[in-house]
């Protein structure tokens, strides 16, 4: 890679030395707090969506707790009806949907681009800002009422008079999706204009090319989520009526709405996590990713299909027969971009030079829990078969190696890997190694059980279940047990590296990726000068052994 | 010896027992997807931790630049399209096969509500228990009378949405005689409190998962008995009636709240209850005559007894309690009047 000589110029001056470690430029918490920097945009977000994101995991482990015996455990059914609700809303809006391109993508996207920030650092800001109120009204209406409608808010049971606070919590929402629209946008416009020279689009590293797709599905999907909550408050506030039988509305109606955003909100969670998995794969074998342009085309197809297959969710709901074979002969062709993205990184691997970092390890954790979670889609995706396991633990698991086996996976591998480079610290990876283990044995014991227990038959969303699906709760409530330890020493093992961690290198995993060709953690204005890009990301070949060397500067070897 | 199962035969583990002729091309179907998914599976990450361990990391070990393999992406973008059709083919045909109910098929009517059932077979009469006969084609007309609900039985492998302001339908054919389980299977909420949010005890906990119902498979001779025992001759015989009115209290789900013996429930007992005078909510005196009653069973909120929630807890029966029925729970409050 060389350099020209480019002025800084822009918002970098108001923030301090454009040339100096990000985290130093300017200190103080107002200097968090007014940020326009991308990189101190996404550790916000970072902290805000790991918080929901321990909300939402406290609330699944109530609720797998409730679960272990028959009968009342721990709680009433109403509090579990609440947890699960919880759950789902906090999971999905506040940390999952948010989690990889906020927090994440703000960080190395314009990095990876060779930008100095975002097209848009202020709305930046703004879309932060927008995420915490939508988050603060969602929080008002679980302090203040009792949401038990689960995270779909299905009508009419949502629209029941005693049920006032479920129109704050999609109110929340409906914020929230401001900030989600506001994001993509920025990263739209980034990927089209700020590219360093050289960047081209068969150069962009796929996290961007993830980043894209997502952002697509965020600008287009998210506006039906707020015409869907503004049609439910008309229908509250006016008596107007759309969803509800009792003012005349139809409420099959409201689930084509709410699916025709959260299913493309489904790629808006997994593409991203997706992206991450390519960019470590790449990094720890020492090789191109196989099929690059495969992989970046994959990832815009699904965000293409998502938009045509929400009524795969309402199979059972009474929609008409032909457009229930629609779906389902659309739905089927979802699997063949997700095929073409496992089989591309498996292939990666052969005649690599395999790393098993802790990264890696979640990389190749979420090959093999996507798998799983993609192949089962094959079974909810053929009608007849999806008539017996629709609403049934089996579509609970299924989503849950989709989300959590993959998205959360990749966030975590992503985590990892871009720790060195967010705070220019070291994590320890043995420590690191055990949480993964635990991670990766908790949460196949957790879901496996469910795909037995659903498939014979247990219904979702059950405060109480019959005598014969107690062994499976059993088993299932003991791995969330599992899981959550294994989560507990993650959440160590990065905490303990920001406050007792070594040094990290400028580059400690030997990468070619744009973003490690750049001070560790970066300075303010990401590049001292704007780089100029003579190969592609993963050019392991064509990169120098300077660019690829994982020491501190001062024990290179000597030319 | 679940393990040894699960080894011997991962599919039919992983099914409830079937017992109806829906479930043959379902676990048929079920079965042909396990087994190429665990196919592909296997190669996936079978490949993988063998590059994984084959491509090492060690010294002196580089890896090899990515080369362009036309003939694979192209293979494994195509190959899966077979496979995909097919299964798409046979679902959509499984499923055809379980929207069309023949023209033969029994109706029988079905009402859910938070939280319970209602089954009324063609002889009018209804009950909480399905009871449907083997070797006979059966179509459910179902509704709903407040929210969604879904009808669910895992030995049928059938299921649909109960939807308020629309019917829906399924059919099936049992081919087992002997008893299964009926779940709703679409989210309908809870209660563990009382309207002054105290919390009741476990056992009157009700809601989604409680809207589990018995279903019977009997021989079409069982059913056509089952059928009139619900039609029993009352004409002339008010202790008959009472009794009928007895089955009702427990059928309609009366009992969760309204106890018989004086006993005090989350709404007043039947107990001595019929022909007194009450003091309501809004301070006057009624008097619990026949218009009383029938008021209260399908309009609740009308007249609220003082000391009880307001709004009432008790959903109206308008639709799913017939005029007789209603005879016959006056004719058993009357019995137990002193």
């Amino acid at each position: 890679m060389s350099a020209v000589d480019v002025p800084v110029t822009g918002h970098a001056n108001d923030h301090g030395d454009p040339h100096v470690n990000y985290l130093k430029a300017k200190s103080g918490i107002g200097s968090w707090l007014y940020t326009l920097d991308h990189k101190r945009i996404g550790i916000l977000y970072l902290a805000m969506v790991s918080l929901a994101f321990l909300a939402g995991g406290i609330f699944a482990l109530l609720l797998r707790f409730e679960l272990f015996t028959r009968g009342k455990t721990i709680v009433d059914a109403e509090t579990y009806n609440r947890f699960f609700t919880l759950h789902g809303a906090i999971m999905v809006f506040l940390f999952i949907i948010p989690s990889v391109p906020a927090a994440l993508g703000n960080f190395c996207l314009p990095i990876m681009l060779g930008a100095k920030d975002v097209a848009f650092p202020r709305l930046n800001m703004w879309s932060f800002y927008i995420y915490l109120i939508g988050a603060g009204i969602s929080l008002y209406s679980i302090i203040n009422g009792a949401v038990d409608t689960g995270w779909t808010f299905y009508t009419p049971y949502s629209a029941s008079p005693t049920k006032n606070y479920v129109w704050a919590m999609t109110f929340g929402v409906f914020v929230l999706g401001f900030s989600s629209i506001l994001t993509g946008l920025n990263f739209l416009v980034t990927t089209h204009t700020m590219r360093a020279p050289g960047v081209t689009w068969r150069r962009l590293p796929l996290f961007v090319w993830g980043m894209y797709a997502t952002a697509i599905i965020q600008v287009l999907a998210t506006p039906v989520l707020a015409i869907t909550v503004l049609l439910l408050g008309m229908e509250r506030v006016f008596g107007l009526g759309v969803f509800d039988p009792r003012l005349g509305g139809d409420p099959v109606l409201f689930q084509h709405f709410f699916w025709f955003y959260s299913h493309p909100a489904v790629y808006i969670m997994i593409v991203p996590g997706m992206a991450i998995v390519s960019e470590i794969i790449a990094t720890f074998t020492r090789r191109a990713i196989v099929g690059y342009f495969a992989i970046a085309m994959s990832s815009l197809s699904l965000a293409l299909l998502g938009f045509l297959v929400w009524g795969h969710h309402m199979f059972t709901a009474g929609m008409s027969e032909f457009s229930t074979m629609l779906f389902s002969a659309l739905t089927f062709l979802v699997a063949i971009p997700s095929g073409v993205k496992v089989f591309n990184w498996t292939t990666t691997l052969y005649k690599g030079d395999v790393w098993l970092t802790t990264p890696m390890l979640y990389a190749l954790s979420f090959i093999f829990l996507f798998s799983i979670g993609g192949l089962t889609g094959l079974f909810l995706g053929s009608l007849s078969v999806d008539i017996h396991l629709h609403d049934t633990y089996y579509v609970v698991a299924h989503f849950h190696y989709v989300m959590m086996g993959g998205t959360v996976m990749g966030f975590i591998g992503g985590l990892f890997y871009w720790w060195p480079k967010i705070t220019g610290k070291l994590y320890n990876e043995s420590i690191a190694k055990v949480g993964w283990f635990l991670v990766f044995v908790g949460f196949n014991v957790t879901f496996i059980s469910q795909f037995i227990m659903g498939s014979r038959g247990m219904p979702r969303r059950y405060y109480d279940y019959l005598p014969q699906f107690e062994p499976f709760h059993k088993a299932s409530t003991i791995g969330s047990w599992i899981l959550g330890l294994g989560m507990l020493i993650e959440a160590y093992a990065l905490l303990s590296a920001v406050f007792s961690g070594k040094k990290s290198p400028p580059n400690p995993w030997g990468s070619a990726g744009y973003e490690w060709n750049t001070a560790t953690p970066p300075v303010l204005a990401n590049f001292v000068e704007t780089p100029v890009i003579t190969r592609g990301p993963y050019d392991y070949h064509l990169a120098t052994p300077e660019e690829l060397f994982d020491g501190f500067p001062e024990d290179a070897p000597k030319k | 010896m679940n393990g040894v199962m699960l080894a011997l035969d991962p599919v039919s583990y992983q099914l409830p027992e079937a017992m109806a002729t829906s479930a043959g091309p379902i676990d048929w179907l079920f079965g042909v997807i396990f087994w190429i998914s665990a196919a592909f599976f296997v190669g996936i990450v079978g490949a993988m931790v063998f590059f994984a361990w084959k491509y090492r990391k060690r010294p002196g070990h580089k890896s090899e630049p990515t080369e362009h393999y036309p003939i694979l992406e192209l293979g494994w973008t195509i190959a899966p399209i077979p496979i995909l059709v097919l299964l798409f083919h046979w679902g959509f045909q499984g499923y055809i096969d379980l929207s069309i109910p023949p023209a033969d098929a029994i109706e029988i009517r079905v009402k859910g509500f938070q939280w319970g059932w209602d089954f009324e077979y063609p002889n009018g009469e209804s009950d909480n228990v399905l009871h449907v006969p083997k070797d006979r084609n059966v179509k459910l007309v179902m509704s709903s009378t407040d929210v969604l609900h879904a009808f669910y039985v895992p030995g049928f492998r059938t299921k649909r949405d109960l939807v308020p302001s629309m019917y829906t339908s399924v059919w099936f054919r049992p081919t087992k005689t002997g008893e299964t389980d009926l779940m709703c299977a679409e989210y309908c909420g809870g209660r563990s409190k009382d309207a002054n949010g105290d919390e009741l005890q476990p056992s009157q906990f009700k809601g989604h998962w409680s809207m589990w119902a018995k279903v019977v498979v009997n021989t079409p001779e069982d059913f056509e008995k089952y059928m009139d025992g619900l039609a029993p001759d009352l004409k002339g015989d008010p202790a008959k009636l009472a009794e009928r009115g007895k089955t009702i209290w427990t059928k309609k789900q009366c009992a969760g709240c309204h106890t018989i013996d004086g006993s005090k429930g989350s709404a007043p007992t039947w107990k001595g209850l019929f022909g007194k005078s009450h003091k309501m909510a809004d301070g006057t005196d009624v008097v619990a005559d026949e218009n009383y009653v029938r008021e209260s069973i399908l309009t609740p909120n009308a007249k609220i007894v003082a000391g009880y929630p307001s709004p009432s807890l008790m959903p109206s029966f308008q639709g799913t309690v017939k005029d007789k029925d209603i005879d016959a729970i006056i004719a058993f409050m009357k019995s137990i009047k002193d």
